[in-house]
């Protein structure tokens, strides 16, 4: 039964193809192909060949190909796919008639014993759930063991170098307090500032109910100083400053310049991560102790504007919050920064190739910045606890 | 091979620059089917610029380029999008989608611009991978690949959409000799037997030696075009005795 495919009269005549399918006898199938296969046709007759074909359930496939005058990569892709029997699966097919200056073309589409591009190389495996679940565990671990090694050689680090003038590079330090401490100054008061207020004026509406409004003086010098000052200033410096670092760590290492400062014989942790983890730990209780005061400051405007007087607020304070209270804030200051210095520059030096490693880097940096800053919190809470008893 | 009368490239009276500086004016020249033409010039003379100019990324002063029998200068929006897909672009760096794999990457345009089924796709990206020896590393990272390996993977992607004008800047900047010389190979063989025309910004004097049909040479202090000609004749007798010079002593300094 002959059947031929209509070709598009809307096509160009010089740009035509020809394609005529045909069954001479039972069982053997002609396709016959010619004029200019190009892409706009390889996409039709991409989609029609296998529907026709199988339709006429035949048991084997010729393809002359000796009419096909000029072919495009598409053309040729449809050509290479029919001829290995991709469209009439299980029926041999014998391609005739190629013209010879198509032959480079046409090989390039057979990959050569030894290459199997159906599975390239390096091509990431899927893993299933429990393994899954396990590679990531395995990978939690390893971090952390990576961690616990890395504060080894930061230590080792410090007491080594802190010392050696030449080694230490102070203005590279100051460098950093500058950038990371002085400069954050405004957006670290306004914060602290707001979020003082935030915490007063929430709190007068149900104190008010038993008319203990005066006690948000002591609430908020509790909460700022020991808690939230130190916590808020970590937080920010770790979105602020843990990014930058790592980011600047990592640009480095994508630009071959910590290879570079080995070969020199120079230890990356000594030469960049030291400078910075010393400024982290020097601004750090400075900062904080600026957030202290902006977040009291805060509370005081909401007390002030609830009619106390200024002499009541002080007193509130001062009764409530002793020496060692502002010191336990100001440790935590110091212990937060070098734990956002630390983890910036780690996540920095362990950057991966690629143009988004830099940015994962960063953001792994903010991340664990912030959950080690919140575990760190919660230990001091509970040694703090057990201290007192 | 090449058909002077019916240029594929045909460019006049072109001025191009950056603000208010001019880099290069009055630059006239043909490019023939076929052919595989040579920018040359020291470092900083507009190479880089001119080519940038030649596939449409930035616009001209004055003057008309076109490509294909089209003017690329005057057309816009879909029309420019049009002549632009006539021709595939190498960068210096290779410029390859960090994200995607370096089949992906080939595979771009095609998922751009095409509907062909996925199969067909992949068969046609693996196909260009093959022409320039890739295939295995189909479905490795960029990153993975060494700088040479990746300006070949760039030349399979410029070379996706099956574009009759191939532009590459600085191809073997870089790359070892040998590797350097499989390059020219490969553009040899891709205009021979393809009929791919190839306009190439280079330094490298053995490459333009091996590939080159005509070349035209750039001056920084004249701003415009100082030789043009097949580069062994111009190493004989140029006009300009700066133009042998530049061949001969860096013929000299490769040998």
């Amino acid at each position: 039964m002959p059947s031929t495919l209509p070709e598009n009269p809307q096509q160009s005549l010089d740009k035509v193809a020809q394609v005529e399918l045909s069954q001479p006898a039972e069982g053997i199938s002609i396709l016959r192909l010619g004029g200019c296969l190009d892409l706009k046709c390889a996409t039709r007759l991409w989609s029609e060949l296998p529907g026709k074909l199988s339709s006429l359930s035949s048991k084997t496939l010729e393809i002359d190909a000796s009419g096909i005058e000029s072919c495009d990569g598409a053309g040729m892709a449809l050509l290479h796919h029919l001829a290995s029997g991709g469209m009439t699966p299980g029926v041999p097919v014998h391609l005739s008639g190629l013209r010879p200056e198509f032959d480079t073309i046409f090989n390039s589409y057979s990959a050569p014993s030894g290459e199997d591009p159906e599975d390239p190389e390096g091509a990431p495996a899927k893993l299933s759930i429990p393994a899954g679940i396990g590679s990531a565990l395995s990978g939690v671990k390893a971090d952390f063991i990576e961690q616990i090694s890395f504060i080894g050689h930061i230590s080792s680090g410090i007491a080594s170098t802190v010392f050696d003038r030449r080694m230490m590079r102070w203005p590279e330090v100051l460098r950093v307090f500058e950038s990371a401490g002085v400069n954050a100054l405004p957006i670290v008061s306004l914060i602290s500032l707001l979020v003082g207020l935030i915490i007063a004026f929430e709190s007068s509406q149900p104190l008010e109910q038993f008319g203990a409004q005066i006690f948000i003086a002591n609430m908020i010098g509790l909460v700022m100083i020991r808690e939230l000052g130190p916590m808020m200033t970590a937080i920010i410096l770790a979105g602020r400053s843990g990014s930058a670092f790592a980011a600047e760590l990592g640009t480095m290492k994508v630009n071959e310049e910590l290879n570079a400062l080995q070969t020199m014989g120079l230890d990356p942790v000594r030469f960049l991560v030291v400078q910075r983890v010393v400024a982290g730990v020097l601004l750090t209780p400075v900062l904080t102790l600026f957030s202290m005061i902006m977040g009291v400051l805060g509370g005081v405007i909401v007390m002030l504007s609830l009619g106390f007087p200024i002499v009541a607020i002080y007193n509130q304070i001062v009764s409530s919050v002793v020496l060692g209270d502002v010191l336990v804030g100001l440790a935590k200051g110091a212990v937060f920064g070098v734990i956002v210095s630390f983890v910036g520059c780690l996540r920095g030096l362990q950057t991966k190739k690629g143009p988004s490693a830099v940015g994962e880097a960063a953001t792994r940096a903010v991340v664990s910045g912030i959950l080690l800053i919140i575990v760190a919190d919660a230990t001091f809470s509970i040694f703090l606890f057990l201290l007192k008893k | 091979m090449s058909d002077r009368s019916n240029p594929v490239i045909r460019v006049r009276q072109l001025s191009i620059g950056y603000e208010n500086r001019v880099v290069l004016r009055d630059v006239s020249f043909d490019v023939a089917p076929g052919e595989v033409f040579v920018i040359l010039g020291g470092s900083g003379c507009g190479k880089s610029t001119l080519l940038k100019h030649l596939i449409g990324l930035h616009e001209p002063i004055e003057g008309e380029i076109w490509i294909g029998g089209e003017n690329l200068v005057a057309s816009g929006g879909e029309h420019r999008r049009r002549v632009m897909q006539k021709f595939g672009m190498m960068y210096q760096s290779g410029a390859l989608f960090g994200s995607m794999t370096v089949l992906e990457n080939v595979r771009l345009p095609l998922d751009a611009y095409t509907d062909l089924p996925e199969k067909a796709k992949t068969l046609i990206a693996l196909s260009k991978l093959r022409l320039v020896g890739l295939a295995a590393s189909a479905g490795k990272m960029p990153s993975e690949l060494s700088g040479g390996m990746q300006k070949r993977a760039a030349i399979a992607r410029a070379m996706a959409m099956d574009p009759g004008i191939l532009f590459l800047d600085e191809p073997s900047a870089g790359l070892d000799p040998i590797t350097s010389a499989g390059l020219d190979t490969l553009i040899n063989q891709l205009s021979e037997r393809f009929g791919i025309t190839f306009v190439i910004v280079t330094h490298e004097l053995p490459s333009i030696y091996s590939i080159a049909d005509r070349v035209i040479m750039l001056d920084g202090r004249t701003k415009t075009i100082i030789a043009e000609g097949c580069p062994h004749h111009l190493r004989a007798s140029a006009p300009d005795p700066w133009v042998r010079q530049f061949f001969n002593r860096q013929a000299l300094g490769a040998a």
